[in-house]
C-alpha cells in the first residue's frame, strides 16, 4: 500500500508538483501518464526516496519515506528514466553489486540472480559487457535490478521509452507478469501501454493530479466520436437524401468523407448519446428503402489520447475521478 | 561483507575496468623507479646509513596529481552516468556510500603504495636501512593520500564534469600544499598556524619516524571534516533535486 499525500517539490523557483495525493492498494498495476514536465518522474523519485518533498508525504506500508527511507528502500525496486547502469562491468557483476547492496548474501543472491536471469531472459548476455548490450538488452538489465531483491513495489519510469516495436512487447508482457503478484507503478508515453497492462491510469498535468480510472471509465466521459456510414449507391442522391433526413436543426451533422470505390461512398453522421439510436435506425431504413446497399456502420469510441489531450492541454479545476477505478487492484 | 565493503570493492575494481589505474598507476611506478635508479629518492648518510627522504620529501607532490586523478571519477562519473540516483536508493546509508567510496580510493593508492616496497627492500639489502623513517614515511604516505582523498572525494560530489573536479581538486590541494609558505611569507605568525593546517607538514613530522598523536588527530579531522561535508551535499541534493 502505498499513500501519497499532498505531494509539493519545488526545484529553485520552478513548482514540479502543486499537491498530489493519491493510494495504491498493494497489487495494483498502476500506470501514470502526463506530458514531459508534469510531475511523473519527480512523484517517482519522491517515492524511492532519492528525492525530499518539499513538503507532503509519502507512506509505503505506512512507514514515512523520509524518516525511514532504509526500510522503505528494501520494500521498493526502482528502474529511473535514464536506466542508468555501469557501463563497463558485466552483466553478472553488476547484478551481483547490486544484489551485494541490496543486502543478498550467499544463497540468497544465488537464488535472486538465478530468478532474475530467468525472468527477464538474460542468459545469453550474463558474461557480456554492459555497454555491449543492446538498448533492449540494457533496459531488461535494468528491470533486473530493480527487481533483484523480489520487492513488493516496482517503481518503473518509462521503462519502454527509446526501445523499438518488438521489444516493447517484450517488455510490456514482463511487466505484466510481474504485476501479477506485486504493486507495479510505472509511468509512460505510450497510451497503448497502459491500455495493455495497467488496472489503474493516473494523468498529470502541470504538477496536479488531473485524472483516475481505468482506461474505459476515462474514456466513457467524453462523447463518442461520429458515425462512419458506408453505403454503396448513387452519391448525390444519397447525400441529398441524408441531408433531407437530418436538416440543420435536429443537431445531427452529414459530412461527406470520400469514396472507397465507384458507387462505394463514405459518410461522417455526427450524433449525440440520446439520439443515437435513432438515427441509426433512420439510416438503415433509408437505405433499405432506396435499394442501397449498407456496407458499413460504425462508431469508434473517445480514445485515450482525447482524454489526455482534453486534461493535460485544458486548464482542470477538479481531477477527474472515476470510482469505479479506485476500487481497482483487488486481485492480490 | 557490510554494504560498504561493497561499494569499496566496486570502486577497487571499477579502476581496473577503465584505463586510469593503469595510466595513473604506470605513471607513478614508472617515474618513481627512474627517480629510484637516478639516486634522487635516497642517500647514504655518514657511515654509510642509507635514507629514503628523498622519495618521501617527493610523494606529497606525486599526489597532488595522483589522488586528484583516482578521486575525480568517485560521484562525477555517477552523476553523468546517473548511477548516482540509483545509488541513493539502494538501502544504504549516505555515509555508508561515502565512507564505500573513500576506502576503495585509498585501498587503490595503499597498493600502489605497496609497489614501491622493493625500493626499501633493495636499500637495506645494499646498505644499512634505518627503518623507523620508512615505516614513517609509509603511514605517512597512506594519512596523506587520506586527506586528499576525502578533500578530493568531496569535490567530486560537486561537479558532473570529471575533468572539472581533477582541476578543482589539484587547485585545493596546491592552495593546501602551499599554506606554509605563504604564511612565512606574510608572517612568522601566520606561518605557524598554516602548517598546522597543511597535510604535508604533519606528514613530514610523521616521516621522520616520530608517530606524534597530534598529527593522527589532524588527519582524522581533515578527513572526517570533507567526508562530513560530502554527506551534506548528498543532502542538499536530495532537497533541492
Amino acid at each position: 500500500m502505498i499513500q501519497v499525500e499532498n505531494l509539493v517539490k519545488y526545484y529553485g523557483s520552478f513548482v514540479a508538483l502543486r499537491g498530489i495525493s493519491f493510494e495504491v492498494p498493494s497489487g495494483q498495476v498502476l500506470g501514470f501518464l502526463g506530458p514531459n514536465g508534469a510531475g511523473k518522474s519527480t512523484t517517482m523519485k519522491i517515492l524511492t526516496g532519492y528525492l525530499y518533498p518539499s513538503s507532503g508525504q509519502v507512506r509505503v506500508d505506512g512507514i514515512d519515506v523520509q524518516r525511514d527511507p532504509l526500510t522503505v528502500r528494501k520494500k521498493v525496486g526502482y528502474l529511473p528514466e535514464t536506466n542508468p547502469l555501469y557501463m563497463d562491468m558485466r552483466v553478472d557483476d553488476y547484478l551481483r553489486f547490486v544484489g551485494g547492496v541490496r543486502g543478498l548474501r550467499g544463497k540468497e543472491m544465488l537464488r535472486g540472480i538465478q530468478r532474475v536471469v530467468e525472468v527477464c531472459g538474460l542468459a545469453r548476455v550474463y558474461r557480456k559487457e554492459i555497454r555491449e548490450l543492446s538498448k533492449g538488452y540494457r533496459q531488461r538489465v535494468g528491470l533486473a535490478q530493480a527487481m533483484i531483491h523480489d520487492p513488493e513495489i516496482l517503481v518503473l519510469d518509462e521503462p519502454t521509452s527509446g526501445l523499438d516495436p518488438n521489444q516493447i512487447v517484450e517488455i510490456r508482457e514482463l511487466i505484466r507478469s510481474l504485476g501479477a503478484d506485486r504493486t507495479v507503478l510505472l509511468s509512460t508515453h505510450y497510451l497503448q501501454e497502459v491500455e495493455a497492462t495497467c488496472d489503474r491510469i493516473l494523468i498529470v498535468a502541470r504538477g496536479k493530479l488531473v485524472a483516475d480510472g481505468t482506461s474505459r471509465s476515462l474514456t466513457s466521459t467524453l462523447p463518442a466520436g461520429p458515425l462512419t456510414v458506408e453505403i454503396k449507391g448513387p452519391k448525390n442522391k444519397i447525400e441529398t437524401q441524408l441531408k433531407e433526413l437530418f436538416p440543420a436543426e435536429t443537431g445531427v451533422e452529414v459530412r461527406f468523407l470520400g469514396e472507397e470505390g465507384p458507387e462505394d461512398f463514405l459518410f461522417h453522421v455526427g450524433t449525440s448519446p440520446d439520439s443515437d439510436e435513432h438515427v441509426r435506425e433512420a439510416i438503415f431504413d433509408l437505405v433499405s428503402r432506396n435499394g442501397w446497399k449498407l456496407l458499413e456502420m460504425h462508431r469508434r469510441p473517445a480514445s485515450l489520447e482525447q482524454v489526455f489531450r482534453k486534461l493535460t492541454l485544458d486548464p482542470v479545476e477538479e481531477p477527474l475521478v472515476v470510482k469505479e477505478a479506485s476500487t481497482g487492484g483487488d486481485h492480490v | 561483507m557490510s554494504k560498504t565493503t561493497v561499494i569499496l570493492r566496486r570502486e577497487f575494481r571499477s579502476y581496473f575496468l577503465s584505463p586510469i589505474a593503469y595510466v595513473v598507476g604506470g605513471l607513478f611506478l614508472g617515474i618513481g623507479g627512474w627517480l629510484y635508479f637516478s639516486r634522487v629518492f635516497f642517500d647514504f648518510g655518514a657511515g654509510a646509513e642509507a635514507r629514503m627522504g628523498g622519495f618521501f620529501s617527493l610523494l606529497p607532490l606525486f599526489f597532488l596529481v595522483l589522488v586528484p586523478a583516482l578521486s575525480m571519477r568517485l560521484w562525477a562519473e555517477e552523476k553523468k552516468l546517473g548511477t548516482f540516483e540509483l545509488l541513493l536508493t539502494f538501502p544504504v546509508r549516505t555515509r555508508d556510500l561515502i565512507l564505500g567510496k573513500f576506502l576503495g580510493g585509498l585501498f587503490f593508492v595503499i597498493v600502489l603504495l605497496a609497489f614501491t616496497l622493493p625500493y626499501p627492500i633493495t636499500l637495506a639489502t645494499y646498505g644499512k636501512l634505518d627503518w623507523g623513517p620508512v615505516i614513517g614515511g609509509y603511514l605517512g604516505g597512506i594519512l596523506l593520500a587520506a586527506s586528499y582523498l576525502s578533500l578530493g572525494l568531496f569535490i567530486s560530489s560537486l561537479t558532473r564534469d570529471q575533468i572539472i573536479a581533477l582541476l578543482l581538486s589539484v587547485a585545493a590541494l596546491l592552495v593546501l600544499v602551499l599554506l606554509p609558505q605563504v604564511g612565512a611569507a606574510m608572517s612568522p605568525s601566520l606561518a605557524e598556524a598554516f602548517k598546522l593546517l597543511s597535510p604535508v607538514e604533519h606528514f613530514r613530522s610523521i616521516a621522520r619516524g616520530v608517530l606524534d598523536l597530534r598529527d593522527l588527530i589532524f588527519y582524522i579531522v581533515f578527513c572526517g571534516l570533507f567526508l562530513y561535508l560530502n554527506a551534506l551535499v548528498l543532502e542538499f541534493k536530495k532537497r533541492n533535486g
